[in-house]
């Protein structure tokens, strides 16, 4: 199970990386979005994988294809052979993100420590749990996230409407 | 017998029982409904209806042969694939609308959970407390807007391509008062589990009576999540032809029908379960006393009155128009739902 | 001149739309079960093979060459049809005519050929306001269908024919027009 969602994760991951279509891309990274939700609910988290599925899936990139389809960007920008140094410091500097996100990932202890804990302790975290974290422990980051929403929302309709 | 040769433990056999019954059920039922939407329109419209086509030419049962007739002529039909569409996408897209409408019904529960020698069987697809629950299917609900989208995209046509924004920004647009008037549904139940939600309403009666904004807000919104009339908004035979399915042809329109069907039938389901008390039987406070056999069939007589209802709002509505819809959406069903949520949480912590 | 379109302001009740959305599914559903509660003989509808439509009165279907009770035909080749038809439909061939059994002897005209192109025809009744004998009637029959255009070419015996059904009568044919009947005894002058 969890090697076929890692391979649907990653394949349809450099899949889209691959695509020329821009439509087609953003169907693989649907897959991409799917396998990690299976990947959550190996990790026993089914509610992390539902709302992947609902926000991710379900709302965001619909409305990217919905954007995509509108403008209608079929032609491919024909490619520009003058930017061999950026394209080095991309490289540069993805490297250098993937070792780093490698290394921290070796150093959590909050990894390690669920890497260490016996199997049969795993419960499925449920939706209950993760509403009264949310507003105790993470109360702060979670009112942030609402105010930055809100005006993010605000900015929105101002720049679209135009008489307000 | 047949499940010691194969090796198969009982709860896995159990699981491979209910998939087949489920996937079987809903795959038999969705043709028939076809012809209750064609009867019913016509009885509604003080027509006849389809009534002609015999089996051996001789056996007419009220035109129930037109069903398996239309099967017949899907898959016998050219199949043909525009010049210009994307071949590859245009093979996938009714697998992609088809797949997620037969997934949203694995959760639902169709009949109380039974003990036999100490195992526990559940009647759902997915057994209870797997920390799933009902998100799982508005987020099988929110993968359906692909099938469409893709449909519309790939067969390369300005109608398609039309119908299939129109719906899908649509289906965005009232998913947020569907997740909403759930939501105010879990606030109440304090779980969200379907079989918690069943019980919830055993105990204490319909969310039919309890939440009756939400219930509204649940029932129109699955409207338009179905792309029923009078959301039909992928379709639109004065203005886009037949939308994002005009190019399909043979059994990909077939599947195209079917999934819509199916649509409907999980959302019956799907509103059977929150708001009409699922497989409880009304006015008996005790599920437990009833054989199992008779909660599914109360689960299966609401399921079907539900579908008639469905083909009954579409027979009885006209069509939006698009602004309408949009209005109707963001400014009616989104408030309501949120003022339902509020209302609820008063409710609870009062 | 333009009308103006006076909007209606709708009451409260009336934007809440529910209430109303139910009186339709009220009148729907009282619809439904009239209908199905009707036997399929007393449907408005009428199904089409088995039950036929009665036609109005002066209803102009299928023309019928109308024919005299000893089976001789009406008509007398007079062309008034032929000329009186504004599509062109009809063709007619006359021929001398003369039996003992039906002229007693005397030389009469009629058609030898006598062709209606149901295609070409319209229908208009002008041939049977023009006909001086009534020998062709457009009566109530409405179903014409063939496998090839041909056949739709209707000749005498079809136009004679084309009731025969309908009224329950045997059909002529060439040999049948002239029924075998024994030799008169001719009253010698």
């Amino acid at each position: 199970m969890f090697l076929a969602f890692t391979l649907l994760t990653l394949g349809s991951a450099l899949a889209m990386a691959f695509q020329k279509n821009v439509i087609v891309a953003g169907l693989f990274l649907v897959a991409t979005f799917i396998g990690v939700s299976g990947l959550f609910i190996l990790l026993s988290n089914p509610v992390s994988a539902a709302l992947q599925i609902i926000v991710y899936a379900g709302a965001i990139l619909v409305l990217l294809l919905f954007v995509i389809m509108m403008l209608n960007a079929h032609e491919e920008e024909s490619p520009q052979d003058d930017l061999y140094l950026q394209r080095y410091i991309a490289l540069g500097v993805g490297g250098l993100l993937l070792g780093g996100s490698l290394w921290f990932i070796k150093q959590s202890k909050l990894l390690q420590s669920v890497a260490e804990r016996p199997i049969d302790q795993i419960a499925p975290t449920s939706l209950n749990e993760i509403g009264a974290e949310m507003l105790t422990r993470h109360i702060v980051s979670f009112e942030m996230i609402g105010l930055l929403l809100l005006v993010s929302m605000i900015g929105a309709i101002t720049l679209v409407k135009k008489r307000l | 017998m047949i499940f010691s040769i194969l090796s198969l433990t009982p709860e896995l056999s159990w699981m491979l029982i209910k998939v087949l019954v489920c996937i079987g059920f809903l795959m038999l039922l969705a043709p028939p409904l076809t012809w209750v939407e064609r009867r019913g329109s016509a009885m509604i419209q003080d027509r006849i209806g389809p009534n002609r086509a015999a089996l051996f030419g001789k056996i007419k049962i009220l035109g129930l042969a037109h069903v398996l007739a239309d099967g017949l002529k899907f898959f016998f039909k050219e199949d043909l694939i525009p010049k210009d569409a994307n071949r590859s996408l245009f093979w996938i897209a009714p697998a992609l609308a088809f797949i997620p409408a037969l997934l949203g019904f694995a959760v639902i529960p169709v009949g109380r959970s039974f003990q036999v020698e100490g195992v526990t069987y559940h009647l759902s697809l997915i057994d209870p407390n797997n920390g799933m629950g009902l998100l799982y299917p508005l987020a099988i609900g929110g993968l359906a807007v692909y099938g469409v989208l893709v449909a519309a995209w790939s067969s390369n046509n300005k109608w398609s391509i039309l119908g299939g924004m129109r719906a899908s920004a649509q289906m965005v647009s009232y998913e947020l008062g569907l997740g909403l008037s759930v939501l105010a549904l879990f606030v109440a139940v304090g779980g969200y589990d379907p079989h918690e939600v069943i019980l919830d309403q055993v105990e204490h009666g319909w969310f039919l009576w309890r939440q009756p904004i939400g219930f509204l807000v649940f029932f129109v919104c699955q409207f338009a999540e179905t792309n029923r009339l009078p959301f039909d908004f992928a379709e639109g035979e004065s203005e886009i032809v037949a939308g994002f399915h005009t190019e399909f042809g043979s059994m990909k329109f077939g599947l195209m029908g079917l999934t819509e069907y199916i649509h409907i039938i999980v959302a019956s389901a799907l509103i059977v379960t929150l708001y009409l008390g699922g497989w409880s039987i009304p006015f008996n406070g005790d599920g437990d006393r009833w054989p199992v056999l008779v909660t599914v069939a109360s689960f299966l007589v609401k399921l079907l009155f539900m579908c008639w209802v469905f083909v009954w709002v579409r027979w009885t509505l006209p069509r939006f128009r698009y602004d309408q819809l949009m209005y109707l959406g963001w400014r009616i069903m989104f408030p309501l739902s949120l003022l339902n949520l509020v209302l609820n949480a008063w409710w609870i912590t009062r | 001149m333009a009308t103006l379109v006076k909007k209606i302001q709708l009451s409260w009740w009336d934007r809440l739309y529910f209430p109303s959305v139910l009186k339709g599914m009220w009148i729907t559903w009282g619809h439904f079960i009239r209908q199905i509660l009707t036997p399929t003989s007393k449907r408005f509808t009428i199904q089409y093979p088995e039950m036929k439509k009665e036609m109005p009165e002066g209803y102009r279907g299928l023309h019928e060459l109308k024919q005299f009770e000893d089976g001789s035909i009406k008509c007398v080749a007079c062309f008034m049809c032929q000329e009186a038809c504004p599509a062109r439909c009809i063709t007619i061939e006359a021929e001398e005519f003369s039996d003992l059994n039906f002229t007693q002897g005397f030389e009469e005209k009629r058609p030898k050929v006598f062709k209606i192109d149901m295609l070409r025809c319209i229908y208009c009744g002008m041939c049977e306001e023009a006909c001086p004998k009534d020998a062709i009637w457009l009566r109530k029959d409405y179903e014409l269908a063939a496998y090839d255009r041909l056949s739709l070419n209707y000749g005498k015996w079809d136009l004679m024919n084309t009731y025969a059904d309908t009224d329950g009568k045997p059909i002529q044919t060439e040999s049948s027009e002239l029924p075998p009947s024994p030799p008169r005894n001719f009253v010698t002058m």
